[in-house]
């Protein structure tokens, strides 16, 4: 199988700080894998560790089929990148900016930059130096650099930091048409859970440097976890009424009943007949799905996802 | 070759578009001013304390207005101001990298580090070179203005070569400054070590042993002691200290972990 990504028991301390340990990814040619985690779960170390900028503790990283090592060469003509905040040289403009990256990469045409520049909507500033622009135009021109010799894979960490609602949208489009159209393989790191939901095929969890958990999108629909929320003016009484007809609720501090059967939540209708016939009508019938950002935090066992009385 | 061709012109666009030429060009045209002021004054005393230039009390004993004086002084400036204004052009085209987090734009290309580094230390030392050689014209310019007397064709020539010589000492014994900017990432280290190397140089020459040392041989060499005392070992000293800069840096850019 083609892996544009894989390692093998991956890690780095630094000191007595253990920032990534026990990693084994393998991404597959032309997805989309999203690496989700809370600042400072280790999301920026592995990215260094992919790119050879730092150097293993433990285990080995292939990228493009190339073993990783520090300061070599191959494979980074394939390669595009943009790691944490994306930095230019101030006092030159946009377009020798790019000018720069693209004679780091051999063999890429000077029409790359030109092209470049028009597909990232960076055209009104070409000529404005780095120094001056916007976060968001900022960060456009580090994800020109990363895509000005068109890669096969891309590594990203944070892609959407700095953009306008609009410009979110128009890179996510972006890495869409480029991993369906030319078969980018594209590895994002990032902590927005609502653009990594929209844009990834596959999510790893990174939590105090280890990977918790990696799942498909399908996947992750069947383990969000879903509820029936009801509420009723004598919740004592329908909580009552639900369980004598097998349906166990738990009462939740904000004065709603939980129930997570699979029956209650499959026919919802049937809970609110239930109530009806037995004299507490429900004011509220309401089938809440986790959302990732909810499944993350419950996963990474903070609080902040579903709570109970 | 194509790659390092490539690496020289992103070095030289990144230095001719900062301010880093014009600050050290600056440096040395006040450098250039500095030595005229006193060969002005060694030229004219009289009208000199009389309008004030200098007091009553000046010493001014052991200068003279000639040429051969004049590019003594001059052989001196480039050993001692080249090491400041050198390791400071040495220390923003390498540090600049780390304090600008544009380091990581440079690491996983497929350019080899090598050729980044060497287009580096090219830079450095044309723009060396270049600043030099401004030094050296606007000094000859200023002191032909003057009309400094002894200025025969072997004093200019030995001279030219001096200068030559000694510009050439201190460019390859500032190369450890890419070194230190790199292990500091950024500028403090790189200007705090070049405090101290003038300081150190100044002990040691005074205690008989700058021969051996590095910082101090191209000032010695352009005669602040007023001898050629330098060895063969003193050059090759000098050598050395700058290829285990270049080989220092060399190897921090490809083996330490890079996280700027």
């Amino acid at each position: 199988m083609n892996l544009p990504i894989e390692t093998v028991d991956l890690g780095k301390r630094y000191g007595k700080v253990i920032a990534v340990e026990h990693l084994s990814l393998r991404v597959a040619e032309g997805e989309i894998y999203a690496f989700l985690g809370l600042n400072g779960a280790g999301k920026t170390t592995t990215i260094r560790l992919l790119l050879g900028m730092i150097k293993p503790t433990w285990g080995t990283a292939q990228v493009l089929q190339t073993r990783v090592r520090l300061g070599s060469r191959k494979p980074w003509a394939a390669v595009g990148y943009l790691v944490e905040t994306p930095h230019s040289y101030q006092e030159l403009t946009v377009f020798e900016n790019l000018e720069v990256a693209r004679r780091l990469h051999p063999g890429t045409t000077p029409e790359a930059v030109s092209r470049i520049i028009e597909r990232m909507g960076l055209a009104a500033y070409a000529d404005r130096r780095a120094g001056t622009l916007s976060q968001g135009n900022a960060q456009r021109l580090g994800l020109a650099k990363a895509l000005l010799h068109t890669p096969r894979l891309l590594l990203l960490d944070e892609p959407a930091n700095g953009l306008d609602p609009a410009g979110i949208v128009e890179i996510r489009e972006l890495l869409l048409e480029l991993t369906r159209e030319q078969g980018v393989t594209v590895f994002l790191a990032s902590h927005n859970l609502a653009e990594v939901s929209r844009l990834a095929q596959r999510i790893g969890i990174l939590h105090q440097g280890r990977l918790l958990q990696e799942l498909d999108v399908d996947e992750l629909e069947r383990k969000r976890r879903r509820r029936l929320l009801v509420r009723a003016r004598d919740l004592e009484a329908a909580r009552l009424a639900l369980a004598i007809a097998g349906h166990p609720a738990a009462m939740l501090r904000d004065g709603t009943l939980e129930l997570t059967d699979l029956p209650s939540l499959e026919h919802p209708d049937d809970i609110a007949s239930l109530l009806v016939q037995a004299g507490v009508p429900p004011t509220q019938v309401m089938v809440e799905e986790e959302d990732l950002e909810q499944y993350f935090l419950r996963l990474v066992g903070i609080n902040g996802g579903h709570n109970h009385a | 070759m194509h790659d390092l061709t490539n690496a020289v012109w992103i070095e030289l666009r990144k230095a001719t578009r900062s301010r880093m030429p014009l600050f050290t060009a600056l440096g040395f045209l006040v450098l250039a001013c500095g030595l005229a002021f006193l060969m002005f004054i060694y030229k004219y005393p009289t009208f000199a304390r009389s309008i004030g230039l200098i007091s009553a009390k000046a010493n001014l004993v052991g200068g003279a207005a000639t040429w051969p004086y004049y590019l003594g002084i001059l052989g001196q400036a480039i050993a001692i101001g080249g090491l400041l204004v050198f390791s400071l052009v040495e220390s923003w085209v390498f540090g600049r990298e780390f304090a600008d987090g544009t380091l990581k734009d440079l690491l996983a290309v497929p350019v080899a580090r090598a050729n980044i580094l060497l287009a580096k230390f090219i830079v450095v030392v044309l723009w060396s070179l270049f600043l030099t050689v401004m030094l050296v014209l606007v000094s000859l310019l200023l002191g032909a203005t003057m009309g400094l007397s002894q200025g025969t064709t072997e004093v200019f020539w030995h001279g030219t070569v001096t200068l030559a010589v000694a510009a050439c000492l201190v460019i390859v014994d500032v190369f450890p400054f890419a070194f230190f900017a790199s292990v500091g990432r950024g500028y403090l280290l790189p200007m705090g070590v070049v405090l101290l190397v003038l300081v150190l140089g100044n002990v040691v020459t005074i205690a008989g042993w700058g021969t051996y040392f590095p910082w101090a041989v191209p000032a010695l060499y352009a005669g602040l002691t007023g001898k050629g005392n330098l060895e063969a070992a003193s050059y090759l000293l000098v050598l050395l200290t700058g290829l285990a800069g270049m080989a220092g840096t060399y190897l921090w850019w490809k083996y330490a972990d890079q996280n700027r």
